[in-house]
């Protein structure tokens, strides 16, 4: 990890180097900064929040998708009665559904997710880094 | 069963947990060390530390006991668990980390300005993490008492001793290692004996007559609406609402790591969940004698010797007892070290002696109540936790690191309405054991006590004439913004 001297300290002050708890995120906005700093500072508030409803809709969508395919998955096996006269070395096909197939949707959702949020995360760096 | 064998498993897993903490106490050295294990434990560790510690006893034997005794129904647990960690990653796992705080008190206090919500909250964290921790020890009690004859006291006295002595010797950064360490263990010490077991069914003598097995009526067909969704509502948002779950991101080295080391436990935790489950089905198969309450708890250790009669089936029982008492250690550890976290910091200096003298009262008063209590259901006590945790904490939670307009006194109002109410209905379901129609609202309350605390966080943060606190922009930008440009 770079603990190094931080290069530059923004939003997101280099939270390993502040001392503990109680201390708040310091971002030292002078009241007697210019017009064109505060202006950045517009900015970057403009831009952290549009970030920050970004990540919430990816985030409500991951959770509804979620719940679409595991309420589809729920009917299926517990209203198709076919699913319980097949079976696999004797155990019926919708016990073999309920016990293993939630595990792969859960991880797929979470894989979407991780993606989705470190590419909101890059478009933000790229808006920023062009200012 | 051979009980020397089983206490050999058992001393070998407390021996293997204070020398990994020994070398852990020589790597740590300084209070961050002690909290965070300085925030440079990598993804996989992280991870396998986070599953380590989330799958308890509630989980290593209580899962194929409910699905021996209940059916299909127990399947609900483990995917409540797994995707409750799919929730953790898409709300709270990155914001969390970026907060810089060592505990959920410490969030709340940085994100609300109010010393009131952080002692709340304390409150709120203490009781839910001693209300987790007594299941671990009465778990380590019955497996001392099924495989040695023990009296169940031996085995929460063993556990309490092991964990408080661990945690205020070696702190945050050797605890990583040990639980690390031992969801392997579990892991290793469930999927041997299934498949072994699955092999020996399959060529065994087994007449398998699906229809009394595995009855359509015990299936998934058989599930109740309300008492489904209001559980799986309890398992889903629970889990960001457990402290040990939140103080192991605080030792990811940033929120994208937080991220990846998310997705990382869903994946652990869900194998082991699939592994638990098919020992549940093969329970049924083999042991439907010890479909009882009480006995069920007990088949994954039982289950061994009874297919593989002689040496063989003693030492897989033997690996199933590791397996278990690594459950009660690495559980009751982590609880441990996120409440001496909490107390140090609000009732001692927050120094590392003080941390030290947290763990070992945090450790002491759970023992008191489980020696003084019995055993209920192992999976039932655990569940208990999670509808407290997602009634009271998690609407909090959610809305501090998403809503600008939250106050403290919604926050307060909040997590005393949720937690009232569960608390509440869960008593009188207990000592009533249900009035007819109000039964399973009663007995799962979850469906309603979380949009009620919900509710009534927004309303009060509304018309709460202070209005957020001024600094809220920028500590929201702060938790959503990555560390680095």
């Amino acid at each position: 990890m770079s603990d190094g001297a931080p290069r530059r300290v923004r939003v997101t002050a280099d939270v390993r180097r502040l001392p503990a708890s109680r201390t708040q995120p310091v971002r030292l906005a002078s009241p007697h900064a210019d017009a064109a700093a505060d202006a950045v500072d517009d900015a970057d508030a403009v831009y952290s929040r549009a970030l920050r409803r970004t990540q919430l809709r990816l985030a409500l969508g991951t959770v509804a998708g979620f719940v679409v395919v595991a309420v589809a998955l729920t009917v299926a096996i517990a209203g198709i009665p076919e699913l319980d006269r097949h079976d696999i070395g004797g155990v019926p096909l919708s016990w073999l559904l309920h016990a293993f197939a939630f595990y792969p949707v859960i991880f797929v959702f979470a894989l979407l997710y991780a993606r989705g949020a470190a590419r909101n995360e890059q478009r933000y760096r790229t808006l920023r880094e062009r200012e | 069963m051979n009980a020397l064998l089983d206490l050999v498993a058992v001393a070998l897993v407390a021996l293997a947990t204070v020398l990994i903490g020994v070398y852990g106490l020589r790597a740590s050295r300084t209070t961050s060390d002690f909290f965070v294990a300085s925030r440079t434990v990598r993804p996989v560790w992280n991870a396998s530390a986070i599953s380590g510690e989330y799958l308890s006893a509630g989980t290593f034997l209580g899962l194929s006991g409910l699905v021996l005794l209940g059916g299909a129904r127990g399947f609900w647990f483990p995917i409540g668990y797994a995707a409750g960690y799919l929730l953790v990653l898409v709300f709270v796992a990155a914001p969390l980390r970026r907060s810089g705080a060592y505990t959920i008190p410490d969030f709340i206090e940085a994100r609300l300005q109010s010393g009131a919500a952080r002692r709340v909250t304390s409150v709120l964290v203490l009781l839910i993490g001693w209300l987790y921790i007594v299941p671990q020890l009465h778990g380590a009690g019955i497996t001392l008492v099924v495989v040695a004859g023990l009296p169940p006291w031996i085995g929460a006295v063993l556990v309490a001793v092991l964990v408080g002595g661990a945690v205020a010797a070696g702190g945050m950064r050797a605890i990583t290692f040990v639980q690390a360490f031992q969801y392997w263990l579990k892991l290793t010490a469930l999927l041997v004996p299934v498949v072994l077991i699955s092999f020996a069914a399959a060529g065994g003598p087994h007449e398998i007559d699906p229809a009394t097995v595995f009855p359509p009526a015990a299936g998934p067909g058989g599930i109740d609406a309300y008492e489904t969704a209001s559980l799986l509502l309890a398992l889903l948002l629970g889990t960001m609402g457990l402290p040990h779950v939140l103080a192991r991101f605080y030792t990811s080295p940033d929120g994208v790591s937080a991220r990846r080391t998310t997705v990382l436990v869903v994946a652990m935790v869900s194998v082991f969940y699939a592994v638990s489950s098919a020992m549940g089905l093969l329970a049924r198969v083999l042991a439907p004698d010890l479909a009882q309450p009480g006995a069920a708890d007990t088949v994954a250790l039982v289950l061994p010797s009874r297919v593989f009669p002689g040496l063989a089936g003693e030492l897989l029982t033997a690996l199933v007892v590791a397996g278990a008492f690594a459950a009660f250690l690495a559980t009751s550890a982590g609880l441990v070290v996120s409440l001496a976290g909490v107390i140090s910091q609000d009732v001692f200096s927050g120094s590392v002696r003080s941390f030290r003298l947290s763990a070992v009262l945090c450790t002491v008063v759970p023992l008191a109540v489980a020696l003084l209590t019995a055993p209920a259901g192992l999976v039932s006590s655990v569940g208990v936790v999670f509808v407290f945790a997602a009634s009271s904490l998690s609407p909090m939670l959610l809305l501090g690191v998403w809503w600008r307009g939250l106050t403290a006194r919604g926050a307060v109002a909040g997590m005393v309405t949720g937690a009232v109410a569960c608390g509440l209905a869960l008593l009188v379901y207990a000592a009533v054991d249900g009035v007819g129609l109000a039964a399973p609202y009663l007995a799962q309350p979850a469906a309603w006590t979380i949009p009620l605390a919900t509710a009534v966080t927004v309303v009060v943060s509304l018309l709460d004439r202070h209005g957020p606190p001024t600094r809220t922009d920028r500590y929201l930008a702060r938790l959503h913004s990555p560390e680095r440009l």
